[in-house]
């Protein structure tokens, strides 16, 4: 029976799924070691797949409903970690925020990264019931209520970059638990009208302050933008992404505009210019379609859910990830503000890294308990 | 899927979110194609930009040597600190405080200098202090952090004899200023701000030789500007050396002869009378060139500037080509050639009374020798007697002089190799106009004032000793000139090679046609010998006569002032002329000891030192009678002069 089991289990585990994430951290790591040759990032980074193999597997072959039903403990023990990174002294600051935490011989760990992953089965575990109605709004107020606790603590870092990648998990599990389509048409469209009217008003009654200003500035033209100083990460994103033409540039890797300390953060937030230098569109393009296959992959894996509880934790993740994808390269493209958001799977980062794993070791469980029951 | 919901159509919506991930994707995916595909080349260039700097390398400039290999100038490399403006992007007037405290630099001269840069949109590598010392490079080191656009790099430097000599024929250095950037003739040259280029004497005549190509450096920098690697190296080409046709030694003596003289001003010039080269031209007093190449960019310099544009002595004036003296007696042997030349005396009919003077109108202007009684040319010359010159001045009429004037080309440029040469003042209704208002006509007076070098006889002291050389030379008349050869450099570079360099060839001063004045043998010999009697027999230079060593020549005093008034700094001045061996001549001396008094007592002497020294330089045995006689015989010449004299110094400057 337990030899069945495995067979059976080798057999319905998302090889496709592993290895595509695999594959990508795989090229992620090459880049990282492009943008900082003489670091060893990418050494960590390849310590980070490993134990993110690990955890993937252990989640993978662990029954997801048992996991789910302790996600409250899961939830608390990630508030409490965020808790934690606010004492000075264990938590460390980089950049403005403090939201790392020093762990000895693997440097440090995000715990924001990682709390995703329980605030996201939290919400599978609450919106995971059977369903017959529409959402009502007291559970969109439960719902609020258990992103709303990390968000504030990540707030007091002040993360607000990674407060905004929250936003989508609530999304996504929201508009699957049957929130009315109208309330969503009417949100969407406020939003496009709303959004710019209040930025208008705003730059009228002088709330948006000029440095604000600025930062929208440099999307809407970039050319044009102070190089030096708010425009000088989008421009130099944007040189680095268009030096590397079809097919990558072809000057040795000491004239890049990592190595030449031109492009910011090149192993972390600009993973992704880095890679658009080395490896020109053709290598992008490979990089958006491995994503576009991953994300997809997941969400039929989510059509094939046996349970609600099970699609839902796979939807947040997929929600977490698209939009995380998506404002980082949108970022590095020169489409939307810089903020410091990290590619997931490409960016070197341990919390990042194994906190998608894990993700990803939950829908691969799901899946493979999909004819269970 | 394997649960039902009953209030939503859950695939749909599924759909919904995976259709919205592709599409979020996809706008990346459009972007990505504009920024690489199709606008990649753009961005690639404005990268490569950012990060590719050419910093020049200052080529070295020749050297100059004398004429037996003496280095004159030369450069030495010095340590300059460097402002790169492309690393700075704020407002320069901020670095004034912190730099001109760190560097040790007068806070004015910075910001003078940032003001210029503003003005100066191509100034790139802004030089913030020359000559930099240990200390300043040690202060630059350790501010790379607060202040990365400075760096040091190493320049040639100019520096020049010190104690000023040869200061009027070298010239100076210096950087091209703005308004010369704005002239057509330095634009094509490729000249860039703070670039130095030869701005007087020989190093601006030339400068084009002299200068050589830079070369430059590409190097990559990372974002602070810091040099990480050299990606090409094109190496400047130096510029060429010159051989001058300066004999330092006779510089020397010159110098020491006019610095030894009662006012310390004065002019000395030797040449060859065979081809025109300039063996020695000296001018009293000097200023020292290293101010210009090396001071200037300091509180101390400019001081020092100004005070020399304010001293009355004129120190930067080139006196030789750049002062108009009135010629006194110097001017008579002229006179004698052309009266010969003219018809107005002939070799065999050559006398003309004296008289101890002449009446014109009413007013007796005397011989200021005596009575000569009724001298022939030979012995005109050799007592450089007045009156004897009035009347033939009044033979040959004011278009008789003004024929000898053109004759010599008195009233052009010699055309030597230095700037600012001008033109000296000769007789003509037109000029006296002009200088004279009060009484415009011209009058027999003024005739005989032109015959003896005084009333509207100016001339520059290159322009007379180059008409007394033609005199030795039996009318053969050179362009004097400084430069003997430029030696070749090699080329630089691969040739096709935009960076290509050719090779520079060597090449020797291009001397033009001499002017032949077609001066019979005969006549020019008379007047030859008139000179060689001056120092050789009972003459008025007879004191500096060396036995063995045919010297002839004519002494000069000119007045510069009424008679009465010609004391102390108004003293005439002393002029003496001369060539060697007189009928053979290898060398012609010119001396003008200003306000000092009679010729023969001042000229000549100094004329004499200089001939000492290239008798022992050319004979290698001691000068016949070494110790220089004092004048035996003076023979002053002066007389009423005019109410008014054209100016004798023009201030070109």
């Amino acid at each position: 029976m337990v030899v069945a089991i495995q067979r059976r289990n080798l057999r319905d585990f998302d090889w496709l799924l592993a290895l595509l994430a695999i594959g990508i951290v795989a090229f992620g790591t090459f880049q990282i070691r492009n943008a900082q040759p003489t670091q060893g990032f990418w050494i960590k980074q390849l310590i980070g797949l490993g134990i993110g193999l690990v955890a993937m597997l252990a989640v993978a072959f662990t029954d997801y409903r048992k996991l789910l039903n302790a996600a409250p403990a899961f939830y608390i023990f990630g508030l409490l970690l965020l808790i934690i990174v606010l004492i000075p002294g264990i938590g460390l600051k980089i950049n403005g925020n403090r939201g790392w935490i020093k762990v000895p011989g693997l440097g440090q760990f995000q715990p924001s990264e990682f709390v995703k992953v329980t605030t996201a089965m939290m919400l599978a575990r609450y919106f995971g019931k059977h369903r017959q109605s529409v959402l009502s709004v007291k559970e969109a107020a439960i719902g609020g209520l258990i992103l709303g606790l990390p968000i504030a603590l990540i707030l007091l870092e002040p993360d607000v970059g990674s407060v905004i990648t929250y936003m989508p998990i609530l999304l996504v599990v929201l508009f699957l638990s049957a929130i009315r389509m109208r309330l969503v048409v009417a949100a969407v469209a406020l939003s496009v009208i709303a959004i710019p009217a209040a930025y208008w008003v705003g730059v009228k009654t002088h709330l948006v302050k000029n440095y604000q200003q600025e930062r929208i500035n440099v999307i809407l033209d970039p050319e044009n933008a102070d190089k030096r100083k708010f425009g000088y990460h989008t421009w130099q994103s944007i040189l680095t992404v268009g030096e590397g033409g079809l097919l990558g540039a072809h000057g040795s890797s000491d004239q890049s505009q990592s190595s030449l300390k031109y492009l910011p953060e090149p192993h972390t937030d600009f993973i992704f210019a880095v890679t658009a230098e080395h490896t020109g569109f053709v290598g992008c393009i490979m990089v958006l379609i491995a994503y576009v296959i991953l994300l997809s992959r997941l969400i039929s894996g989510a059509r094939r859910a046996s349970d609600r509880m099970g699609m839902l934790v796979i939807m947040a993740v997929v929600g977490g990830l698209a939009f995380q994808v998506f404002v980082n390269i949108g970022m590095t493209l020169g489409i939307l503000p810089v903020i410091g958001v990290p590619l997931p799977l490409m960016s070197a980062g341990l919390a990042s890294l194994i906190a998608t794993f894990i993700a990803i070791g939950f829908a691969i469980s799901v899946q493979l308990r999909r004819f269970v029951n | 899927m394997k649960f039902e919901d009953t209030a939503q159509n859950l695939r749909g919506r599924l759909s919904i979110v995976n259709v919205l991930v592709v599409l979020l994707l996809s706008v990346l995916a459009v972007r990505l194609y504009v920024l690489q595909v199709v606008r990649g080349k753009y961005y690639a260039e404005a990268a490569e930009n950012q990060r590719i700097r050419l910093l020049p390398i200052t080529a070295p400039r020749g050297a100059i040597f004398d004429r037996n290999g003496n280095r004159l100038v030369d450069s030495r490399p010095i340590y300059e600190v460097i402002l790169s403006r492309q690393d700075f992007k704020g407002d320069l007037s901020t670095l004034v405080q912190p730099l001109s405290e760190g560097l040790s630099i007068e806070p004015e001269i910075m910001r003078d200098r940032f003001e210029q840069v503003r003005l100066q949109p191509a100034f790139e590598s802004i030089p913030v202090k020359q000559d930099a010392n240990p200390g300043d490079i040690a202060w630059v080191e350790a501010h790379k952090l607060e202040f990365p656009e400075l760096r040091v790099e190493q320049q040639p430097q100019r520096i020049y004899p010190n104690n000023g000599m040869l200061a009027h024929v070298l010239g100076y250095v210096g950087e091209v200023s703005p308004d010369q950037l704005n002239q057509q003739s330095y634009k094509d040259k490729g000249l860039k701000p703070g670039d130095i280029i030869g701005q007087e004497g020989i190093e601006k005549v030339y400068d084009d030789y002299l200068r050589g190509k830079d070369g430059y450096r590409k190097v990559i920098v990372d974002s602070r500007g810091h040099i990480q690697s050299e990606v090409e190296r094109i190496e400047p080409q130096p510029g060429q050396d010159m051989v001058t046709t300066i004999d330092l030694d006779l510089q020397q003596v010159a110098e020491d002869q006019l610095r030894k003289s009662p006012q310390g001003r004065g002019v000395i010039i030797a040449m060859d009378p065979n081809n025109g080269e300039v063996l020695a031209l000296a001018s009293l007093p000097t200023f020292d060139p290293n101010l210009f190449s090396q001071r200037i960019a300091s509180k101390a310099g400019r001081a020092e500037y100004a005070a020399m544009l304010a001293d009355p002595k004129k120190p930067l004036l080139n006196r030789a080509i750049q002062g108009r003296f009135p010629p006194g007696s110097t001017w008579k042997p002229l006179m004698a050639t052309a009266g010969l030349q003219q018809g107005a005396i002939t070799i065999a009919h050559s006398n003309l009374v004296c008289g101890g003077g002449i009446t014109i109108g009413n007013k007796f202007t005397r011989c200021m020798g005596g009575n000569h009684g009724s001298p022939d040319v030979h012995m005109a010359i050799m007592k450089s007697c007045d009156g004897y010159f009035y009347r033939l001045g009044l033979k040959m009429k004011l278009e008789g002089i003004q024929e000898m004037v053109n004759e010599f080309e008195l009233n052009k440029r010699t055309g030597i190799d230095l700037p600012h040469e001008i033109v000296s003042l000769t007789p003509s209704r037109e000029q006296k106009a002009k200088y004279i208002p009060s009484d415009p006509e011209w009058k027999d007076i003024d005739t005989v004032y032109s015959s003896f070098g005084q009333g509207q006889d100016v001339l520059t002291p290159i322009a007379l000793i180059r008409a007394h050389a033609a005199i030795a030379m039996n009318g053969r008349m050179y362009v004097p000139h400084l430069m003997k050869e430029l030696h070749a450099t090699s080329a630089v570079g691969e040739p096709g090679n935009p960076d290509y360099s050719p090779g520079r060839p060597a090449r020797v001063f291009d001397h033009p046609e001499p002017r032949n004045l077609g001066i019979p043998a005969d006549q020019s010999a008379v007047v030859i010998k008139g000179m060689w009697s001056v120092v050789n027999e009972a003459g008025t230079g007879a004191g500096i006569r060396m036995a063995g060593f045919d010297i002839a020549g004519k002494t000069g005093t000119a007045q510069v002032v009424s008679l009465g008034k010609d004391t102390g700094v108004n003293k005439d001045h002393s002029w003496f002329v001369s060539y060697a061996p007189a009928f053979k001549p290898e060398i012609a001396v010119l001396a003008l000891i200003e306000n000092a008094g009679l010729g023969s007592r001042f000229g000549a002497p100094a004329v004499r030192a200089v001939y000492d020294v290239y008798y022992r330089k050319t004979r290698h045995e001691d000068p016949p009678g070494a110790q220089i006689a004092r004048e035996k015989s003076a023979k002053p010449v002066a007389t009423k002069p005019p109410d008014k004299k054209p100016p004798q110094i023009a201030a070109t400057r």
